[in-house]
């Protein structure tokens, strides 16, 4: 197979062009920016010369890229805009490069800064221009990430306000005495706060069942030495961002009711919060019981109040299942019946 | 969760007999499908799904609605760019003033 007579010129003028500038040559070539250096005196500035980096980003062999015109990697060879862009990267230069969307050979594509610089003869005529590329994947990648991450931040935040307005607007509606307003927003803010916090720890992603508890009950424990009189057993069940927090809420309702009328507000009453995963006719279910003895006698409230509301309302409805409060006269029972959540193990 | 029981309990301070709220799209829908219902109030994102078919299951059954999202931005539902949009938090007022609207019309 004779090779065209205009291959075989483009041929010699790579040739020549290595011979000429040696070890910068050699330079060029191991380096890990990519680079080309194109012929300024042909029509689309053939490529003469393509080094190991460039090879690798574009994933081409050299001898497919020597020759080419100098825009042949463009995604979008018809992109007005672009070609603009590199003709006046190729009449000026310019500091920060101009960003264009290439495509490899094996047709995926990539954003790169493209830097073009003229290398001129004696007589100060442009010779060859010389382009280097700096690979945006990476960057356009972590782009789009902080942008989805503003994004879910943002309807965090807006979730969050509303969540807060909710409480204080119940605060406000189910007592008079400023005091006890205050009190009632503060310990749930708080309790919202803790479970923001035990999230973030775990990226956002979910929640241990077990850590949950531990979490709302922490503030509950720490006077009186009330820590030994709450028993919790059970697996560290993990739940999505929502539910947890819906729990985080709950239990701190549960907590807030044994403490100021349940087992933990005289000396020696008792909670145990254990739960299991039980294969029901309706699948597998999470049992939570909260069960509270050796408190003052029980009576049941004569109106729901909000706490109650929450268990048997708001919890049951988040998490798909059923809440009860049980006002059993030798302490309060909770019963939560909820679907397990995907992966949680059977006992 | 919370902010459910807010709006219920806005609700029935509005005067509102029966308010049902479903948390996901499937719960919706049969809900929908199961009674006859004078308005509703439409989350744009159902526990991480885009509530469109709902959207469309209100629409077709000619239940007057309105959208409500934490998104600041204008994320319009297309087709319905008409429908007023409530953004958390939201005010007791808005909220009212749009129910009011509904159902007068």
């Amino acid at each position: 197979m004779s090779k065209s007579g205009e291959q075989k010129d483009a041929e010699a003028k790579v040739e020549g062009f290595a011979q000429k500038l040696g070890p910068f040559v050699v330079a060029a070539e191991t380096t890990r920016m990519a680079m080309v250096f194109a012929d300024a005196t042909q029509p689309g500035n053939p490529i003469i010369f393509a080094n190991d980096s460039f090879l690798s980003l574009t994933g081409y062999d050299r001898k497919e890229i020597l020759g080419q015109s100098f825009n042949f990697l463009m995604a979008h060879c018809a992109d007005a805009e672009a070609l603009a862009q590199i003709k006046a990267e190729f009449e000026s230069g310019s500091d920060c490069g101009t960003e264009v969307l290439y495509r490899r050979k094996d047709g995926s594509e990539f954003w790169a800064a493209l830097f073009i610089s003229p290398v001129r003869d004696k007589n100060a005529n442009i010779v060859q221009y010389f382009a280097s590329y700096v690979d945006l994947t990476k960057h356009k990648d972590e782009l789009i990430q902080s942008r989805m991450l503003i994004d879910e931040l943002n309807h965090r935040v807006k979730n969050t306000l509303a969540t807060v307005q909710s409480i204080v607007w119940q605060a406000l509606r189910t007592n008079t005495d400023p005091a006890v307003i205050r009190a009632s927003i503060e310990s749930r803010l708080s309790a919202l706060s803790r479970s923001h916090d035990l999230l973030t720890r775990e990226n956002w992603k979910s929640a241990g069942l077990l850590d949950l508890v531990h979490n709302a009950l922490e503030p509950f424990g720490v006077s009186g030495g009330r820590a030994a009189r709450i028993a919790i057993k059970g697996e560290n069940i993990r739940f999505p961002p929502q539910a947890a927090l819906a729990l985080g809420i709950a239990f701190n309702e549960l907590a807030t009711n044994a403490m100021k009328y349940g087992s933990l507000s005289n000396e020696r009453g008792s909670v145990l919060i254990e739960w299991k995963i039980e294969r029901t006719s309706e699948g597998r279910r999470l049992i939570l019981h909260w069960q509270e003895k050796d408190g003052p006698p029980v009576t049941p409230p004569s109106h729901r109040g909000f706490g109650s509301s929450v268990i048997e309302r708001g919890l049951a409805h988040e998490l798909q299942g059923t809440a009860h409060l049980d006002y059993r006269p030798d302490g309060l029972v909770c019963t939560m019946n909820i679907p397990a959540p995907p992966g949680a193990l059977d006992e | 969760m919370l902010i459910l029981m807010m709006i219920e309990s806005m609700l029935a301070d509005l005067g509102c007999e029966s308010i049902i709220a479903a948390a996901t799209i499937a719960e919706a829908l049969a809900l929908i499908e199961g009674q006859v219902f004078d308005a509703a109030m439409l989350d744009v994102n159902l526990k991480g799904d885009n509530s469109r078919p709902v959207a469309d299951a209100l629409a077709a059954r000619g239940v007057p609605f309105f959208f409500s999202t934490g998104n600041g931005g204008h994320h319009t539902m297309a087709g319905y760019e008409d429908r007023a949009i409530l953004r958390k938090p939201f005010m007791f007022e808005d909220l009212t003033a749009l129910f009011k609207n509904l159902l007068a019309c």
